[in-house]
């Protein structure tokens, strides 16, 4: 079985030399290039071909969501697997729609990390979990603002008792207990 | 026994011993692993600000190198309470974000040493020695923000935008929830705060830097 060649983009230098020396660790794979922003990546990806792109989703000069096509492009062959500080679903729903074959959250263990990357330079895709609905991201959107639920309510020109409803289901959907915690949130995620 | 055994306790002679936490555990398993291959021992990990100063009571590190979100007590406030709590361990800032007034806050706050994650290893390897021998490598010509909050009140405000309920805040914080309802009710009234919506945007004008795996939001 041969080696399997991996890039890895990050803007963080230490972060990205720390990756590659665990990743290092591992007698089947090898960092072949590492980079800091989408620019460089594309030179990288073009020149490399490497099997497995490790790419931060939040570069400084470019959406790492938008550059999984371009890579493609450059390197049809490359399978791109998505790094993240956050692990929200939606991240997770969005990059499989953009073509990257997974999204590991910076929070997992290396194990984790290194299992990703052997699954997927073994052709497969990491399962993807649930989204949310269109009219629940619009619901956070307003809670995150500050609205009411009454406000949010005749905003969209539906029920109080249905606004709740969503609110419950975005706080199960996201293992939130709290009101302030769902702004918070809502926030982060930033629409 | 002889000199030489003698030298061999002396903790200045040993590796640098670092306590070092993040939340991301990928990230910190990296710079443990950079740190490693340069001689200087992680002795303990932690995933969050509370945890870490347990490992810092536990381990009297020579240097806490300490991310500054992070979930249950951000960098800032560790910083402040492992000065009294170890006041041999220096302790070394790391962050996303070069920031004059952070750096200013994480100074007054006790840190010795700021390092941005975008660094080159060299230079964390630099500070971390360089701390650990006494020094502080820290720009002192920020101005630190005002600071309306006590200690307390930041960390409630913490754990309640991390959206812990007043219960498990009495439960970490080894208070009753009447004395919880009174620093949520005095730091609401300092923040002017009265909505979920306020606190949440307040505590990012402080700059409470919540972490964000630990707490229901992974």
């Amino acid at each position: 079985m041969g080696t399997t060649r991996i890039a890895i983009v990050d803007d963080h230098a230490l972060v990205r030399d720390g990756l590659a020396r665990l990743l290092t660790l591992e007698a089947d794979l090898s960092v072949v290039g590492s980079c800091g922003d989408g620019a460089a990546c594309l030179e990288l990806v073009a020149a490399l071909r490497p099997d497995i792109v490790l790419l931060d989703i939040a570069l400084p000069d470019a959406d790492g969501l938008a550059l999984v096509a371009r890579i493609r492009e450059r390197s049809p062959e490359s399978r791109v697997l998505m790094l993240s500080m956050h692990s929200e679903p939606e991240y997770a729903a969005e990059a499989a729609a953009r073509g990257a074959c997974g999204l590991v959250a910076k929070s997992s263990s290396p194990e984790v990390l290194v299992d990703a990357i052997r699954r997927v330079a073994a052709g497969e895709s990491l399962p993807t979990p649930h989204g949310l609905s269109p009219r629940e991201r619009e619901v956070l959107a307003l809670v995150a603002a500050g609205r009411t639920n009454d406000e949010i309510a005749d905003l969209l020109g539906i029920q109080r008792k249905t606004v709740e409803g969503h609110c419950e289901r975005l706080m199960q959907k996201l293992s939130l207990h709290t009101r302030t915690a769902l702004v918070a949130y809502g926030r982060r995620i930033a629409f | 026994m002889s000199l030489r055994g003698v030298a061999a306790y002396n903790p200045s002679m040993g590796a640098i011993r670092v306590v070092l936490a993040d939340d991301h555990v990928l990230v910190r398993s990296g710079i443990r692993a950079l740190l490693a291959s340069s001689g200087i021992e992680v002795v303990a990990e932690a995933g969050d600000g509370r945890s870490l100063l347990r490992e810092v009571r536990a381990h009297a590190p020579d240097v806490a190198l300490v991310d500054v979100s992070m979930p249950l007590l951000d960098g800032v406030e560790a910083s402040r309470r492992i000065a009294r709590l170890s006041p041999r361990t220096g302790v070394v800032i790391l962050t996303m974000h070069d920031d004059p007034s952070f750096v200013a806050r994480a100074r007054r706050a006790g840190a010795r040493g700021y390092v941005v994650k975008d660094s080159a290893v060299e230079r964390l390897l630099d500070v971390v020695r360089r701390v650990a021998a006494g020094e502080t490598c820290l720009a002192d010509d920020g101005q630190a923000p005002d600071e309306p909050l006590t200690s307390r009140e930041r960390e409630v405000l913490q754990l309640v935008v991390e959206g812990k309920r007043n219960a498990e805040i009495a439960e970490l914080l080894h208070r009753s929830i009447h004395t919880v309802r009174n620093h949520r009710a005095r730091l609401m009234h300092k923040l002017g705060a009265r909505t979920a919506a306020d606190l949440v945007a307040a505590a990012e004008r402080l700059g409470v830097a919540i972490g964000i795996s630990g707490s229901g939001w992974e």
